[in-house]
């Protein structure tokens, strides 16, 4: 029998009419509140202290690794029970593989046999004592609180820079791109507070995390080791920010790798930072060639070729700064960004290239504007040497680039990662402010002296960052930072190490040969400058992507 | 006002909009504080849709819409825990690629086109009542699932067989239960897992058969956890798993050689004098003919066979001879294998032989795999009639047709094909049109090449299912869009024998409807709506199904209705009209089968099962020299991943790309690096995977985790003649750099 078109079409009706009533819901649903306010279940009591810290102590995440068995139901609770992004959990697991040791036999004699393992590893935040993300934040946006230690962040002051991202061991601050801010774990603070378990203690079915007090005087030796063997094997090394975080196992795990050991991969290439590093540097390095060799105007504007090379840097680095704020979630509060500058290199970096736009600023209206202008200073002369005053002011400039290249270096040795070390970050940034400087003076008065010199300086920067390739030969299985930064260098990131080398050789013949090849100097000079900036820009690009920090381990 | 506002200064916001973001609130409902914006109004509970073992939870509502939810602290299965499925249950229902509209693909573009219901209905009755008259009445079939409730099992299997006339049809719990289903049935006389969860924490001996419960069950292994006894813990697994690690001895034979194993470890146990001669006496039959069988099963033969150490294999033995209460799980490792029906068995008669069942802490205890497997097992008329009835017994039609209030004639009495045999039937031109309901074999189905190659075969091929984008529903002729767990009623019932329900909690989107609805109108278009009359709501669907349980072992006739069974948190089967008042205070939420040692068989004894060990299908060569294990990834994973790739939370969980598990001896002979790519092919097919070294796989094995879609290329299809299962354990591949 076919259908019966309007029996079927009734029942349609009918069937997505009650398909969109939720009937099961005033069926079922338990309307008034019955049970309270507290936190489901009387164990999880079990699993926070019942005090407040006593000095020395702070609160601090155990984790008993016999107990967790691999769930990850951690990490959604946590999504869940505290409104986080799609994506967003202030929890991660990740897993260890190898082999243990364990008695052969009941017999002590026997010895031990090694056998195959594995272990699921679950990290948050490690609310440490010495929070790196805390010192490193520019604008205070991180307060450790002093009674419970926990390290929390003001998501409203935050302005988005990201530096405690690039600061933090652990991967723990976590970029939201549609707030402008890095969020993180608060060990759920606010539930303490009333006695309630954090949500990933809450949600483990096995009880394998707690809070519990653990002592935060850093400083005894004996303490220091007991914190090291609580420590996970293949994790970044707890001396550097003393993490609170205690694994406790019964095992014995020496020869424990990362799910992820092995997994290499390029890291984010912060381009408003390649740019702002790269401009203001070969900027700061043009202004101080320009400047010193300039001669002061005296009743018109001064468009010497001294003054205009010391302009043209001096857009440069304003170019530089401009493109930093691009990597603000909040540009807005960017104001706030010297408010850290006890302990964070990024807000003395902020104050430092401030401070040097003063200075430049002042050198560039100074080397300008007509002297006559400037009253009972000026004199009848076409042009002057330069006045005491101007020495002064470039000697200042001086002191401000050399103030702000090195906070600029320090802002990446701080973070503690191998591939920015300073034997790394020193040379290739202070490299680059001589390259201005011989670019600069390439413009100026091209000679074989300054062909010579700009070569040198060059050569001497790749020199140094080829040794960074060097760990690449190792024969150890394990990868340390600086072979997986050597092994990206020549593995996925090799066309950009490739393009790098070719700028810089380009760059250096148009430099030497470019006279000799019939080249006019506009043409010479511009080539130069354009191929040779564009190789520190391919440098500083590797700098990021070439990164590979030490990080808790993760799933493979 | 929030204390830390009176921080703010002018140089430091301590709040403001983006901290407000993640305030939090007292959420009443005894749930703790939760996060301010999705505060509930009210709260209804619920059994997870995800595994077998039937978790309750509490989802949060606002303005009566879900908005978030949390395990139910006073179910007593998980106790207030969930696994990462459980907590984003509610996340794939949102999934962009949700059915909207039934799609029918355009004869002439070839591309699936939306279309109305009225549409969808008359294509689907136009084109299967065309292939029927063309190529007789049996020339149709379905496969279903262990995913949708027992009502909409028992709806589709009574429409397909009773209404259109149709005989084959299967499930996608032959890819994991049957196994269990029939070695119970001959073994026990009804397919009756006699456990309930409290035995995990009450045996002073667990054994675990080719069972992962860390992770695939991992509120199961809570309840292992919370045991008081510090019980000895025994894995029977040839990968180190998460389970094996926390075991306190691990056996980790060589693949399939379990049920040589268990037949070595009976003998043992017969030699050690083990044997609970008073429990074998009274309750079973053929303990004699079995003790005989396994005589020449001898320890050095089994350790040689099984690649154990001496020592440990007696250890298992001790501790199962000295066991107290000795429990017996298994799950996949043991279903999924070539002669599982008789590897179950094996397992069975160690417990009947032992004594241990029936008491607590005891029994031969099959982990279920998916939410409904159990409801599938009693009430999909698949193989049995429903209820666990015999299709082949006219008793049980003429009961069956009085139930229904259908002329018996209706109720075939032949069989229905097993899910291969059917697609079997494809290639010879025997199946002509497929309906597939809420399952995605183009992904899981084994030899998947074979299977996607039958296909193209059909006439028609209809699949009902949330989403467009699965495997399976890309290949289909017509798409009918379904409403998902969460915006439907229905029960479930789970690996202990618990029914549980679920809830529409969450709108289905567009002209989704859920699978009973969908099935009604089916009936109503195919011209048999009037058979199916009193089938007008799932509850109602509820009170015929507990007509058919009636004088069945799985009597739960007791059970009033959805919301006896929401108040109870579940309740377990059998659960008689009167019992009730008489069951006693401490098995009212828990109760195991066969405390009185009375089996299911007509003499109420159990029989003893057992047949030759014989081989592989597929033993590795010089050319496979690899043996390839394929499997659970993580807890974080379900199936084929059309509902928990949905969540991005989840994905976090597990590797986004194929990876090989395989030991660094052979990654190191084959110049493999770790992070690397490896390319593994077997006689069937060839695929790339991320290598992952881990000594946890044995050398010479490798394992593959089952929820990528291309893993099905390379298994090798081999069935338990019994139970038909696929065993997806064992296939020999070789390896290469790409």
């Amino acid at each position: 029998m076919p259908l019966s078109g309007s029996e079927v079409r009734t029942l349609v009706d009918e069937l997505l009419h009650e398909q969109r009533e939720l009937s099961a819901v005033a069926k079922f649903a338990r309307a008034s509140p019955s049970t309270g306010n507290r936190a489901p279940g009387q164990r999880h009591r079990d699993l926070i202290p019942l005090t407040a810290p006593r000095p020395g102590e702070q609160y601090g995440f155990e984790v008993d690794l016999d107990r967790c068995s691999g769930c990850k139901g951690c990490v959604t609770a946590c999504h869940t029970l505290n409104g986080l992004d799609e994506a967003e959990s202030w929890r991660e697991v990740g897993v260890l593989l190898g082999e243990i040791q364990i008695p052969a036999s009941p017999d002590p004699n026997a010895g031990n046999r090694v056998i195959p393992w594995q272990q699921t590893v679950t990290t948050a935040c490690h609310h440490c004592v010495e929070p790196a993300c805390l010192l490193g934040c520019p604008v205070l946006a991180y307060d450790k609180d002093p009674v419970t230690g926990i390290v929390r962040h003001l998501d409203d002051q935050c302005i988005g820079c990201s530096y405690c991202i690039l600061k933090c061991p652990y991967e723990v601050p976590q970029f939201s791109a549609k707030r402008g801010i890095v969020r993180k774990c608060d060990m759920c603070q606010g539930r303490l507070a009333v006695g309630e378990a954090p949500a990933c203690v809450q949600a483990c079915p096995n009880e394998a995390i707690r809070i519990t007090h653990v002592r935060s005087d850093w400083a005894t030796i004996e303490w220091r080791e007991k914190r090291e063997a609580t420590w996970l094997p293949d994790a970044p090394a707890p001396d550097y920010t003393v993490p609170t975080t205690r694994y406790l196992t019964k095992t014995q795990r020496p020869y424990l790798a990362a799910g992820d050991h092995y997994r290499n991969r390029p890291a984010h290439a912060h381009w408003p930072l390649i740019l702002l590093l790269t401009l203001t540097q070969i900027g700061m390095g043009a202004m101080l060639a320009g400047w010193w060799r300039n001669g002061l105007p005296t009743t018109a504007w001064n468009l010497s070729r001294a003054n205009l090379v010391g302009l043209a840097g001096f857009g440069l680095f304003l170019a530089g700064l401009g493109a930093s704020v691009f990597h603000l979630g909040q540009p807005r509060k960017a104001w706030r960004v010297w408010l850290g500058w006890r302990t964070s290199w990024m807000s003395r970096e902020a104050i430092a290239l401030n401070l040097l736009l003063g200075v430049a600023g002042t050198t560039a209206a100074v080397s300008t504007v007509p002297l006559a202008w400037l009253g009972p200073l000026g004199r009848a002369d076409a042009t002057v040497p330069l006045l005491p005053f101007q020495v002064a002011l470039c000697g200042l400039l001086t002191v401000a680039v050399a103030v702000g290249v090195v906070t600029q270096i320090m802002v990446y040795v701080d973070t503690r990662r191998s591939y920015w070390s300073w034997s790394q970050t020193g040379p290739r940034f202070l490299g680059t402010v001589l390259l201005g400087t011989a670019l600069a003076g390439n413009w100026l008065e091209p000679s074989p002296v300054i062909a010579i010199g700009l070569g040198l300086i060059l050569l001497l920067k790749l020199a140094q960052e080829t040794r960074a390739l060097k760990p690449a030969q190792s024969d150890e299985s394990r990868r340390t930072q600086g072979r997986r930064s050597a092994e990206l260098i020549l593995g996925p990131l090799r066309p950009l190490w490739c393009f790098r080398l070719l700028a810089a050789a380009f760059g250096l013949a148009a430099v030497l040969f470019g006279p000799s090849a019939g080249l006019t100097p506009l043409i010479g000079g511009t080539l130069a400058s354009v191929t040779l900036l564009t190789g520190e820009l391919a440098e500083r690009w590797l700098f990021f992507a070439a990164v590979s920090p030490d990080k808790m381990p993760g799933l493979p | 006002m929030n204390p830390s506002l009176s921080k703010n200064t002018w140089l430091r916001e301590w709040s403001g909009p983006l901290t407000a973001e993640l305030a939090r609130t007292p959420g009443s409902f005894g749930l703790g504080q939760v996060p301010l914006r999705l505060a509930p109004d009210s709260l209804v509970s619920m059994v997870c849709g995800y595994c077998s073992t039937g978790c309750g939870l509490n989802v949060h509502l606002k303005d009566g819409r879900a908005v978030s939810l949390t395990p139910d602290p006073h179910h007593p299965v998980n106790l207030g825990m969930a696994c990462p499925k459980g907590w984003e249950a509610l996340t794939p229902l949102a999934a962009p690629d949700r059915l909207t509209t039934p799609l029918l693909r355009d004869r002439q573009t070839g591309r699936l086109e939306p279309v109305s219901w009225i549409r969808a209905m008359s294509e689907f009755v136009s084109r299967m009542r065309g292939i029927q008259e063309r190529h007789g009445p049996h020339s149709l079939a379905y496969l279903s699932t262990g995913q949708i409730t027992t009502e909409e099992m028992a709806l589709l299997g009574s429409l397909f067989k009773f209404g259109m006339g149709g005989l084959h049809g299967d499930s996608n719990t032959r890819q994991c239960m049957a196994t269990s289903h029939v070695a119970y049935k001959q073994s026990l006389g009804f397919d009756a897992p006699p456990f309930t969860y409290a035995d995990f924490e009450e045996s002073d001996v667990l054994i675990f058969v080719g069972s992962n419960p860390c992770i695939a069950h991992p509120i199961m292994w809570q309840r292992v956890l919370r045991n008081p006894h510090s019980p000895e813990i025994v894995v029977l697994d040839p990968r180190r798993t998460e389970t094996a690690v926390n075991a306190t001895l691990h056996l980790a034979l060589k693949p399939k050689s379990d049920l040589t194993l268990l037949y070595g470890l009976a003998a043992a146990l017969i030699q050690a004098g083990a044997v609970k001669a008073e429990f074998v006496n009274a309750h079973t039959t053929g303990f004699a003919e079995f003790a005989q069988f396994v005589a020449e099963f001898t320890p050095e033969r089994v350790c040689l066979a099984a690649g154990l150490e001496r020592p440990d294999f007696d250890r298992c033995v001790n501790l199962i001879a000295q066991g107290k209460r000795v429990s017996f799980w298994w799950t996949m490792g043991v279903n999924q294998g070539h002669e599982s029906t008789r590897t179950a068995q094996a397992i069975i008669n160690l417990a009947l032989m032992t004594g241990n069942i029936g008491r607590p802490g005891t029994g031969a205890n099959s982990i279920t795999g998916q939410c409904n497997a159990m409801g599938s097992r009693l009430f999909a008329n698949v193989t049995s009639l429903l209820g666990g009835r015999d299709t082949s017994n006219p008793d049980d039609r003429t009961h069956v047709a009085r139930i229904l209030g259908i002329p018996v004639e209706r109720i075939p009495t032949e069989k229905s094909w097993a899910y291969d045999q059917i697609l079997a039937g494809i290639d010879t031109g025997d199946i002509r049109g497929l309906w597939v309901i809420a399952t995605n074999p183009a992904q899981s189905w084994i030899d998947q090449h074979r299977f996607l190659d039958r296909l193209k075969k059909l006439d028609f091929l209809v699949v009902q299912d949330l989403y467009s984008t699965t495997e399976m529903a890309q290949r289909a002729d017509l798409i009918l869009p379904a409403a998902g767990w969460g915006e439907k009623e229905g029960t479930f019932i789970n690996s202990e024998r618990r029914i549980g329900v679920l809830k529409n909690v969450s709108p289905a989107p567009g002209e989704a409807l859920s699978d009973f609805s969908i099935f009604r109108l089916v009936a109503e278009a195919w011209g048999c709506g009037q058979l199916f009359r009193e089938w007008r709501t799932p509850e109602a669907a509820f009170q015929i199904l507990k007509r058919l349980s009636a004088g069945q072992p799985c009597d739960f006739t007791g059970i009033r209705d959805y919301r006896h069974l929401d108040e109870a948190g579940g309740i377990q089967w059998p659960y008689r009209a009167g019992q009730e008042d008489r069951l006693p205070a401490s098995e009212t939420r828990e109760r195991r089968l066969f405390a009185d040692g009375g089996f299911f068989h007509a003499d109420g004894r159990a029989r003893f099962h057992f047949e030759h060990p014989v081989p592989v299908a597929e033993p590795t060569t010089n050319e496979y020299p690899y043996v390839l294990l394929t499997g659970r990834g993580t807890s974080a994973q379900w199936h084929t991943n059309s509902r928990t790739g949905k969540s991005a939370i989840l994905r976090a969980l597990y590797p986004a790309d194929l990876y090989l598990e395989i030991h660094p001896e052979d990654a190191g002979r084959l110049g493999l690096v770790g992070g690397g790519q490896v390319r593994v092919s077997s006689r069937r097919g060839t695929l790339l995977a991320d290598v992952l070294i881990t000594p946890t796989v044995s050398p010479g094995q490798v394992y593959l985790p089952m929820h990528y879609p291309e893993v099905n290329r390379l298994t090798c299809a081999q069935f338990d003649p019994y139970s038909r299962q696929p065993s997806y354990k064992h296939c020999a591949v070789a390896l290469a750099r790409p």
